[in-house]
């Protein structure tokens, strides 16, 4: 008889071929597990998502030297909520030269992405679902589809500045992913792995801001383009080009490209700090709750890098991709390499 | 090789601070045509005036342009003023130009924060220089009345005379504010992001300002030394010791530089104009008191706005103007569009329209 243990077994071993999962969290011991697991997973992130947009809000209005939201709810925490509800409320405006499907899905299958990768990152020593040996490759492969999705949306959505946006976007891409990439390639040098857990314990001893502080720098800054923060918010770019390849995105879809946003900052957040910052790695403290703390001082810093600088220009910032976090990434690498092989 | 694409910035755009429209052409991401549309805003003012006495206008003129209301309702009173023959009292001659610096100012430090805004950087300057704007703006209210609209100048003289005390307030908030544009100056220059989105971009070299006409700090940031309060001195400025702006970039640059010590120039106007004014009468007169109105003349009178150099010309038809004609500097100043951003990026269009500093109202008129 087929039993759902059964099916999830064989769903395992399935997947243990084809992704190479070394073994299955000590949480999940069946499928019911694995379900609530996922689930409060994702709703840690929805509160953090919740929590970061109001947390974005106040601390930009008291740098700008205003209140931000204070009316509904107390401190204005309802604020996003309420929002969200007026968002949803709205009609969902389709351009009539749009490709209907394709601009439909675009923004739902962004949230689908993240919302994998969320599943897919660890988030203490026993707090993962799954424990891939090339969780970290795949996590960045994930990454990198975001600038193909908002080119996707923006070519259907026929809108010249979304077209304008998505062609920065690709640039973007090609400046920056191979810096991300590299330095990457130095964690996984150093740590002697590609599983996110693994680099975690990597790191029990010196943090790798520690051992690459150069690899963390340019970690930071490429994952602020990747993440399209102030000063490479070059897509976006509500000065120049409206909304970049939103312009055209209506109520409701832009209520998930918020969640997208969001949700994408949480991951950015949570790379920095389980590839440099020690992941869990603390004294005290349980090691979710230094997670937690590490992803929010990030986020907290990439809220204030946004209320602080202009935006760059588009050659500069491709100057500063090819010219300086190419070669800087590659002296990273040998310098992992040069660690790794006890030549220092 | 990319084929031309055709854009449409504006109307309404977060970058044109108006209803500017600009169709913009582009070679990939290079600029290679610009066509800006103006005339959204036209009132036709200058006709309306032509159907109301002459002390019913004050309040349009101000409206001209809506940062700087005071210089412009000044503008319009001196015009007047010199078609009646009528000497502004001594007084009122000092606090006149102790509140158009005022005014001056307070308009520079909304330039600062729109140029910020519109090169991306989120509302924070432009919030803090709004809070800065205020001080300026509670002075001019105490002096006035008006926050934002004044209609302060009556011919010969003006409405309000400064309240007791004025002085000491102002001195304080002047030393705030010198301190503050010295903070914002210091984190701006170290800011390498600012400079390389300014310096470099929308070169205007002082033959062609000449040539275009443009004036203010276009004008002055191209090298030329020109400023209507040197040049064509009026009221007490001929007394007063200060400097005309003077910068060779001609870039956005050197135009940010120069309103910036212009907001240092005027602060020390302010406060000498201050510490050595004159007592006694200040105060207008109603137009009805002065006599017969002249029929048969022609007058211009020019000033140094802070957005450039405004002039009426007015032809007078008994109680009412005949023709009143005014040169704008934004108007001016706006053909400037049509050349600087060719050969820049798309970017750059964004920052060069934010140096050059329109007011649409004054634009359209």
């Amino acid at each position: 008889m087929l039993t759902g243990e059964m099916v999830f077994q064989t769903i395992l071993s399935n997947l243990e071929i084809s992704l190479g999962i070394s073994r299955v969290s000590p949480v999940i011991n069946d499928a019911i597990g694995a379900l609530i697991f996922g689930i409060v997973v994702l709703i840690g992130v929805t509160i953090f998502d919740y929590l970061f947009g109001w947390m974005e809000r106040k601390l930009i209005a008291k740098m700008q030297l205003r209140h931000g939201p204070t009316v509904v709810g107390k401190y204005g925490l309802l604020q996003n909520l309420a929002d969200f509800v007026k968002l949803f409320a709205k009609e969902n405006i389709i351009p009539a030269n749009a490709n209907r499907w394709l601009f439909l899905i675009s923004l739902p299958l962004m949230a689908a992405i993240f919302t994998f990768i969320v599943e897919i990152l660890p988030y203490g020593p026993a707090a993962w679902g799954v424990n891939l040996t090339l969780g970290m490759l795949l996590v960045f492969v994930l990454l990198s589809f975001m600038p193909l999705l908002v080119f996707m949306i923006s070519w259907a959505s026929a809108n010249k500045f979304a077209s304008i946006s998505a062609q920065r976007s690709v640039m973007m891409l090609i400046s920056y992913e191979i810096p991300l990439f590299l330095v990457v390639a130095s964690v996984a040098v150093l740590s002697h792995s590609l599983s996110l857990t693994q680099i975690v314990a990597a790191q029990s001893g010196w943090w790798y801001i520690v051992l690459m502080p150069l690899g963390f720098v340019i970690f930071l800054i490429a994952m602020l383009a990747e993440l399209e923060r102030p000063p490479f918010d070059l897509r976006e770019a509500d000065s120049e080009l409206i909304a970049g390849w939103l312009t055209d995105v209506g109520a409701p879809l832009y209520a998930i490209s918020l969640f997208v946003d969001y949700t994408r900052m949480f991951v950015g957040a949570a790379l920095i700090s389980i590839l440099f910052l020690g992941g869990w790695n603390g004294p005290a403290l349980p090691p979710e709750m230094w997670l937690i703390i590490k992803i929010v001082a990030v986020s907290v810093v990439v809220v204030v890098i946004r209320a602080t600088v202009p935006r760059m220009r588009l050659d500069r910032t491709l100057r500063l991709g090819w010219l300086w976090l190419i070669p800087l990434s590659i002296v990273n690498l040998t310098w992992g390499l040069l660690l790794v092989g006890g030549l220092l | 090789m990319m084929a031309e694409t055709k854009i449409n910035i504006g109307p309404v755009h977060p970058s044109t601070h108006g209803v500017l429209r600009l169709v913009v052409t582009l070679d990939g991401d290079t600029v290679t045509h610009v066509e800006p549309h103006i005339g959204f805003l036209h009132r036709g003012v200058e006709k309306l005036v032509e159907t109301r006495m002459y002390m019913q206008s004050p309040s349009y003129m101000e409206k001209l342009d809506y940062v700087a209301p005071l210089c412009h309702d000044e503008l319009y009173v001196s015009t007047v003023e010199a078609l009646l023959g009528v000497t502004v009292k001594e007084r009122a001659q000092w606090v006149r130009v102790v509140q158009m610096e005022l005014q001056r100012i307070a308009s520079h430090l909304f330039f600062l924060g729109t140029v910020l805004n519109d090169i991306g950087q989120l509302f924070t300057v432009f919030m803090w220089v709004f809070k800065d704007r205020d001080l300026v703006l509670r002075l001019l209210e105490e002096g006035t009345g008006g926050r934002m609209f004044y209609v302060n100048m009556r011919v010969g003289g003006v409405n309000r005379d400064l309240p007791p005390g004025f002085a000491e307030h102002a001195c304080k908030v002047l030393d705030y504010l010198e301190h503050r544009v010295k903070e914002y100056e210091d984190y701006l220059n170290s800011s390498s992001i600012f400079m390389e989105r300014m310096k470099g971009i929308g070169v205007l070299d002082s033959r062609k300002a000449i040539n275009m006409g443009v004036t203010g700090h276009m004008l002055r940031a191209s090298g030329v030394e020109y400023d209507a309060r040197k040049a064509h001195p009026y009221y007490i400025y001929e007394k007063l010791r200060f400097r005309q702006m003077v910068e060779n970039g001609g870039d956005c640059y050197a135009r940010y530089k120069v309103r910036m010590r212009e907001i240092v120039e005027s602060i020390r106007l302010v406060r000498e104009a201050l510490h050595s004014m004159p007592d006694g009468d200040a105060l207008g007169m109603p137009i009805r008191l002065i006599g017969p109105l002249p029929k048969e003349k022609e007058v211009v009178v020019r000033r140094e706005l802070p957005r450039g150099e405004g002039m009426m010309y007015l032809i007078p038809d008994g109680q009412r103007p005949y023709r009143l004609a005014i040169r704008a500097p934004c108007f001016i100043n706006a053909y400037t569009l049509e050349h600087l951003p060719v050969g820049h990026r798309l970017q750059d269009l964004f920052a060069i329209m934010a140096s050059i500093d329109l007011v649409l109202a004054d634009v359209d008129r």
